[in-house]
């Protein structure tokens, strides 16, 4: 098929506009990253694009000894691990009666929870009930309120529900149980599902903000996303120095730059591995329901 | 599936039992063949109920006068009191009409540019150049709001990249997060920029699911890109078009938590204060429970009758949720 003039002049304006727009997309974090890693002087003259201006190394020197911004690392590569392993745990539970047609309950059941994503829990009865649960200053506070994320768990049980049901006939008569059937069979074929929904899951964990404002008073206990608010709120309690007296290769706003992508990093090298399997994936959820 | 149906038979059908009881006789049946079933689907259970309903049925304070020494049981009731104070409180309606304005914005502009952005995705004929700009317009979503709000204040900066660019064009600086005015653009621009690919995925899957002979007999019928888009492309999108506007519209009040809490400064509190961020300050921070846990379940219930009108608008054309 031959294309009009109109329709080139049209393929060209859209390539031009989208990968100008993806550029846009990309080009805040190269900012930062050149930011970071040129001189005080450079970064508040507005001279730094892509590329950093008298290169030094100094911020990310003074970020990486700052005890607390470790302290909150750690916070949230725990809840990070232990918050995938829980939620990944009991989606598959969940889900995995859901997805089956012996399961007198399933409809009733699957009701009930889709309702909770019409009707979200208002913040603050919310927030008295994990209160009284006795979870404040609990990094328990970070897991379980979101121990499963419904559009996850669909995700999953619509997985589950296109596995062939001659498989755990077939496991049955060989005497196996449910579980033996969930974890033996099911998950075993379910790798890409799985492989998708615990990076969604880990991608929140990492980005948890919103419990831990509710939750988590004590700044000892702050995940990373945390302390990252309050250090670009007060920029000097980085600094941890007074920038008057002796001459420093940072300032504030290198240090800034430095300090968001100290907590972006972890997100950008996995997301080659994210974004191989979401698409997949999150298709796989609209389907049904 | 031929298995499974006949299994269901043995299971679902009622066992030779009185004819009385049946039903119920069936669940307990059900339950005592398949009890790892119920064992397995139990913690789940309990969170939704926990961390989902009891929070939902906890909204009843919102008719108390909430004490937290005396809880939900102790607590004195008081009617519609606490709505009948809301209505007479000047910083309410502020709220409010920032939220509605904030979330009109973003239901006239954030929500069509995803299936804009999706028709051009799919005009794109290079496959390595699709994927290339696909997986870049995917990476935001993955950001948190702290990260993305910590990039629009620095690009936005007096020293940053856009004051950058006025300066070499001759004009002044402006400190946009500083100045009320700029506000609400940068809070949809900012949402646009962190969602718009991910927004895509769903119409893509629309989109890949049209069935090519379609196109290939509007060629037949001498009908060009443009055509091809507007009868077959967006007509095969519009069913997902609505679902995700309905939901969109059930939600309309609740804007985000997270966004708006990164982005506000005292300097723009008149225009960018909604009621997630007011509800947060005035209850968690200040104690005053009953109070904005009505102002939520105002804006609940706003949203709800919200959906009830505009599906039933949906239904008369076309399909609704329900």
């Amino acid at each position: 098929m031959k294309a009009t003039f109109g329709e080139k002049v049209f393929q060209t304006l859209n390539y031009v506009f989208l990968i100008a727009a993806a550029a846009t997309m990309l080009f805040p974090l190269v900012q930062l990253l050149a930011v970071s890693f040129s001189s005080p002087v450079a970064a508040d003259s507005k001279e730094v694009f892509l590329l950093p201006v008298e290169f030094t190394t100094a911020s990310w020197e003074h970020i990486l000894k700052n005890q607390g911004l470790w302290t909150s690392f750690g916070i949230t590569v725990y809840i990070t691990v232990v918050g995938t392993l829980l939620s990944m745990l009991f989606s598959v539970m969940t889900a995995y009666p859901l997805s089956r047609r012996e399961f007198l309950l399933r409809k009733p059941v699957m009701l009930g929870i889709v309702l909770t994503m019409i009707f979200n829990a208002p913040m603050i009865p919310f927030f008295l009930t994990v209160r009284e649960l006795g979870m404040m200053n609990s990094l328990w506070a970070l897991i379980l309120p979101g121990l499963i994320g419904t559009f996850n768990m669909i995700i999953i049980r619509t997985f589950f529900m296109g596995i062939p049901g001659e498989l755990d006939d077939s496991a049955r008569m060989d005497g196996c149980s449910d579980f033996g059937i969930l974890f033996r069979i099911y998950l075993p074929l379910s790798k890409p599902v799985v492989a998708t929904v615990s990076l969604f899951y880990a991608v929140g964990y990492w980005n948890t903000f919103s419990r831990a404002v509710l939750f988590i008073r004590d700044p000892e206990k702050w995940p990373l996303q945390m302390k990252l608010r309050a250090y670009l709120q007060s920029p000097e309690e980085l600094a941890a120095v007074n920038m008057f007296l002796g001459d420093f290769d940072f300032n504030t706003t290198t240090l800034k730059a430095a300090t968001i992508l100290f907590a972006t990093i972890p997100i950008i090298l996995v997301y080659p591995y994210l974004q191989k399997y979401f698409v997949k994936g999150s298709m796989l959820g609209s389907l049904k329901e | 599936m031929a298995t499974r149906s006949t299994e269901l038979k043995q299971d679902g059908a009622p066992l030779p039992l009185k004819a009385s009881g049946i039903s119920r006789n069936r669940y307990i049946a059900n339950m005592r063949k398949h009890w790892m079933l119920y064992l397995m689907i139990l913690p789940g259970i309990l969170f939704y109920v926990v961390f989902k309903y009891v929070p939902l049925a906890g909204s009843v304070i919102a008719f108390q006068d909430y004490q937290i020494f005396k809880g939900i049981w102790g607590s004195p009731w008081v009617g519609l009191d606490n709505f009948g104070f809301i209505f007479t409180y000047q910083d309410f309606y502020n709220v409010l009409r920032n939220t509605a304005v904030i979330a009109l914005y973003q239901l006239l502009f954030g929500f069509p540019a995803p299936i804009l952005l999706a028709l051009l995705f799919n005009e794109i004929r290079l496959m390595v150049a699709k994927r290339v700009v696909q997986s870049l317009f995917y990476l935001p979503h993955f950001l948190s709001w702290v990260v993305v709000g910590g990039i629009v204040f620095e690009l936005l900066s007096s020293q940053g990249v856009v004051n950058a660019v006025r300066g070499w064009l001759g004009y002044e600086p402006i400190l946009f997060m500083q100045e009320a005015g700029y506000f609400r653009t940068i809070v949809v621009l900012s949402s646009i920029w962190k969602e718009v690919g991910w927004g895509t995925i769903i119409y893509l899957a629309a989109i890949a699911g049209i069935n090519p002979n379609l196109y290939e007999a509007a060629v037949m019928d001498g009908a060009g890109r443009w055509k091809q888009t507007i009868h077959i492309t967006l007509p095969t999108m519009f069913p997902t078009i609505l679902v995700l506007f309905l939901l969109q519209i059930g939600n309309f009040l609740e804007l985000g938590f997270d966004q708006i809490f990164n982005l506000l400064t005292p300097m723009t509190y008149s225009v960018g204060d909604i009621i997630e961020t007011y509800v947060y300050r005035a209850g968690v921070l200040q104690g005053q429970y009953s109070m904005t846990t009505a102002i939520g379940l105002f804006q609940s219930v706003i949203g709800f009758i919200l959906l009830w009108i505009f599906n039933r608008l949906a239904r008369k054309t076309d399909q609704g949720l329900w």
